[in-house]
C-alpha cells in the first residue's frame, strides 16, 4: 500500500525527512509516533501527495508519487482518505452535505449518495444531527462527521493526523474503536499521535517511531511497543 | 454532478459569502461604468462627427450694395440645386440686426437661436423689425448698411466624389456667380472628420482590448479575495479528490453572474448618467442631445464584461 525508500523532504530550509523508508501492507494498523515536530505531519502530507519529496522512491496505492502531476492528485485522493485533527469540515453545511460531497466528486448518483450517506450517518450516530451546519456540533461530532467522510467512499488507505487531538480521553478511545473497527474490514490506516494513551488503545497496531525527521526504535517502555512484533524500522525489509 | 448542477451550485453559493460578493459586485460594476461612459463620449462624438461628415459648408458673401432682387433670385436658385442639403440667408438687415443682438447685453436667452429661425423662414429683413432687448442703437446704419448679404449653404457631398477635389470645383462655381463677392468654406472640418473615423477605427480595438485586460486584472483579483473566503472549501474539495473542473466549475459560474450583474446594474448608472448630461448639456449655446448607447453596444459592454470575468475567475481559481 505505501512503500517509501529513502525519502528526503525539506520545508523551507529545515530538513523535514531523513532519508525515510517505510513500507506499509495493506490492511495494517499504523501508528506514526513521535514528538512535536518529528515530522509526522510532513510524511503523511508526502502521503496524500501535498509534498513531494526531494529525493527517494514513492509509491503509494499504485501512484508514484516521485511522477505526480496536478492532474493525477484526484486519483490518488479518491483511493487516500485523510482525516486532521482540526477535522475539516465545512462548518456552514450540514452532516450530511459534509459526508456527501466525498461522493459527489466521484460523480455517484443522488440515490445513492442519499443510500450509503445516510448509512455511514447511522453508523457513526449522528442521525439526529443529520440537517444540522457543522459549526453547530461538539468537536467529537464534527470529527465523526470527517471520519464519515472518508469511510463512506471506501478508501484503500485512512491517513489521520492527530484526529484525537482536540478530543477529551472517552471520545478519543471511541474514535479509535471506529478506526480499529473500520481496520477490520480491510483498510489501512496510518494514524499520527504524540499521545501515548491512544496507543495503548490499539496495542496491536504497529508503531513507527519519528524523531527530527529520521525513523528510529521506539522508545523502551512506551505502550503498545512490547507487544510490537513487527519491524519498525524499514518495514517489511 | 453535471455542469449545469455545478454551475447552479456555484450561483447558489454566492448568498454564503455577501460581503465578498458585494465588494465584487461593486467592482465589477464601476469598472464597466467606466469602459461604458468611454463608450458614451465616443459614441456622441462619433454621431455628431458623422452628422456634419459628408456635408460641406460653404459662407458666400454678396458685394456691399448688390442688387436684392436678384440675389434672392439667387437664393432660390441655390435651395432648389441638387445636393444641396441646407440654406441659411441674411439679408444685410437681417444680419445687423443679428450683429445688433450678437452685441446687446445678454437679456434674453433664446434671442440668437430664436433670430436665426427668423432668418430662416423668412430669408429676409422683417427679424430686425423689433429688436426691443438692443442696449446699443444702430439705427442710424440703417440707411447705409455696410453690412453684404450672406448665405450659409451646406452640401451633401456625392458619395462617389473625393470631397475635397470636389470642394475645390463647388467653391469655384458659387465665386464664379453674378455679385459675389467672397466664398469661404472649411476643408479641415472635413479632414478632421475622417481622421477621427480612421482614428475610431484604429484605436477601437487597442482600446477594447486594454478594456478587457483591466476588466480581467481587477476582477480577477478581487474574485482571488473572493476565493480566499472559500478556501476551506476548495482545499476539501481537493482533498477529497475533487477534479479541477469541479472545483472551478461554481467559482465560474460565480465570477459570470458577477460579470453578468455588475455589467447590467453599471448600464442603469450610465442611463442615470447620460440623462444628467442631458439634462446639462442641452441647452444654449450648447444643444449637445446626448445620447444614450445603441443597444448593440449594451449587449457588447455586458458579454465583454460577462466573458472577462469568468476567464478571469477560471485563473484566479487555478492553484
Ligand atoms: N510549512 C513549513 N515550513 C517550514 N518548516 C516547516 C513547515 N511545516 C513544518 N515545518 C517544520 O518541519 C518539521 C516537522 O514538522 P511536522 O511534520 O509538522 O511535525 P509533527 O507533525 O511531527 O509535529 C518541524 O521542524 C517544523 O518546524
Ligand atoms: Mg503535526
Amino acid at each position: 500500500m505505501v512503500h517509501l525508500e529513502h525519502v528526503n523532504c525539506t520545508l523551507g530550509v529545515a530538513q523535514a525527512l531523513k532519508d525515510v523508508t517505510l513500507h506499509v501492507e495493506r490492511g495494517e494498523f499504523v501508528f506514526l509516533t513521535g514528538p512535536s515536530g518529528a515530522g509526522k505531519t510532513t510524511l503523511l502530507r508526502v502521503l496524500y501527495g501535498d509534498l513531494k519529496p526531494k529525493t527517494g522512491a514513492a509509491d503509494v496505492a499504485g501512484v508514484d508519487l516521485m511522477r505526480l502531476r496536478g492532474s493525477q492528485l484526484p486519483e490518488l485522493r479518491r483511493k487516500v482518505a485523510v482525516v486532521f485533527q482540526d477535522f475539516k469540515v465545512l462548518p456552514e453545511r450540514s452532516v450530511f452535505e459534509n459526508i456527501a460531497i466525498a461522493l459527489e466528486v466521484r460523480g455517484v448518483s443522488s440515490v445513492s449518495i442519499d443510500k450509503r450517506v445516510r448509512a455511514v450517518i447511522r453508523a457513526l450516530d449522528l442521525e439526529e444531527r443529520s440537517y444540522a451546519p457543522c459549526r453547530q456540533l461538539s468537536g467529537g461530532e464534527q470529527q465523526r462527521v470527517a471520519i464519515a467522510r472518508s469511510m463512506v467512499v471506501n478508501p484503500e488507505l485512512i491517513l489521520a493526523d492527530e484526529p484525537t487531538g482536540n478530543l477529551d480521553s472517552d471520545l478519543s478511545r471511541h474514535l479509535i474503536e471506529l478506526f480499529k473497527q473500520f481496520n477490520t474490514y480491510g483498510t489501512t490506516i496510518i494514524m499520527a499521535t504524540h499521545n501515548r494513551e491512544v496507543l495503548s488503545w490499539a496495542p496491536e497496531a504497529r508503531q513507527v517511531h519519528l524523531v527530527r525527521g529520521q525513523i528510529v526504535p521506539p522508545e523502551p517502555g512506551a505502550p503498545g511497543s512490547v507487544l510490537d512484533t513487527k519491524p519498525i524500522i524499514g518495514g517489511r525489509l | 454532478m453535471s455542469t449545469t448542477k455545478l454551475f447552479l451550485r456555484g450561483v447558489a453559493d454566492m448568498r454564503r459569502f455577501p460581503l465578498p460578493q458585494l465588494c465584487t459586485l461593486i467592482t465589477v460594476c464601476m469598472v464597466a461604468l467606466l469602459a461604458g461612459t468611454g463608450l458614451l463620449i465616443l459614441h456622441n462624438v462619433q454621431t455628431e462627427v458623422l452628422r456634419t461628415q459628408g456635408q460641406a459648408r460653404f459662407q458666400i458673401y454678396w458685394k456691399v450694395g448688390a442688387d436684392m432682387t436678384a440675389v434672392e433670385a439667387q437664393w432660390t436658385d441655390l435651395k432648389r440645386a441638387p445636393g444641396v442639403a441646407e440654406v441659411s440667408t441674411f439679408t444685410p438687415r437681417a444680419a445687423l440686426s443679428e450683429l445688433m443682438r450678437g452685441l446687446a447685453p445678454k437679456t434674453s436667452g433664446g434671442g440668437l437661436a430664436q433670430s436665426n429661425v427668423a432668418a430662416n423662414a423668412s430669408g429676409n429683413a422683417s427679424a430686425a423689425a423689433g429688436s426691443p432687448g438692443a442696449g446699443e442703437d444702430f439705427s442710424w446704419l440703417e440707411g447705409d448698411n455696410p453690412l453684404p448679404a450672406t448665405a450659409l449653404v451646406s452640401f451633401n457631398i456625392p458619395p462617389a466624389e473625393e470631397p475635397e477635389p470636389w470642394m475645390g470645383r463647388m467653391y469655384a462655381r458659387l465665386k464664379a456667380l453674378d455679385g459675389v463677392e467672397q466664398v469661404t468654406y472649411n476643408p479641415t472640418q472635413l479632414t478632421l472628420a475622417t481622421g477621427w473615423i480612421a482614428l475610431v477605427q484604429k484605436a477601437a480595438l487597442p482600446a477594447l482590448g486594454f478594456f478587457a485586460l483591466v476588466v480581467g486584472l481587477v476582477v480577477g483579483n478581487t474574485l482571488k479575495l473572493m476565493m480566499l473566503a472559500r478556501k476551506d472549501e476548495v482545499e476539501i474539495l481537493s482533498l477529497v479528490g475533487a477534479r479541477a473542473w469541479f472545483i472551478r466549475a461554481p467559482l465560474f459560474a460565480n465570477g459570470v453572474v458577477q460579470g453578468l450583474l455588475g455589467s447590467v446594474l453599471s448600464l442603469f448608472c450610465l442611463k442615470f448618467l447620460q440623462s444628467w448630461l442631458r439634462s446639462v448639456l442641452d441647452v444654449p449655446p450648447l444643444f449637445l442631445k446626448v445620447e444614450f448607447l445603441p443597444l448593440t453596444q449594451c449587449v457588447a459592454l455586458v458579454l465583454c464584461t460577462t466573458c472577462v470575468a469568468g476567464l478571469a475567475s477560471l485563473i484566479a481559481a487555478r492553484k
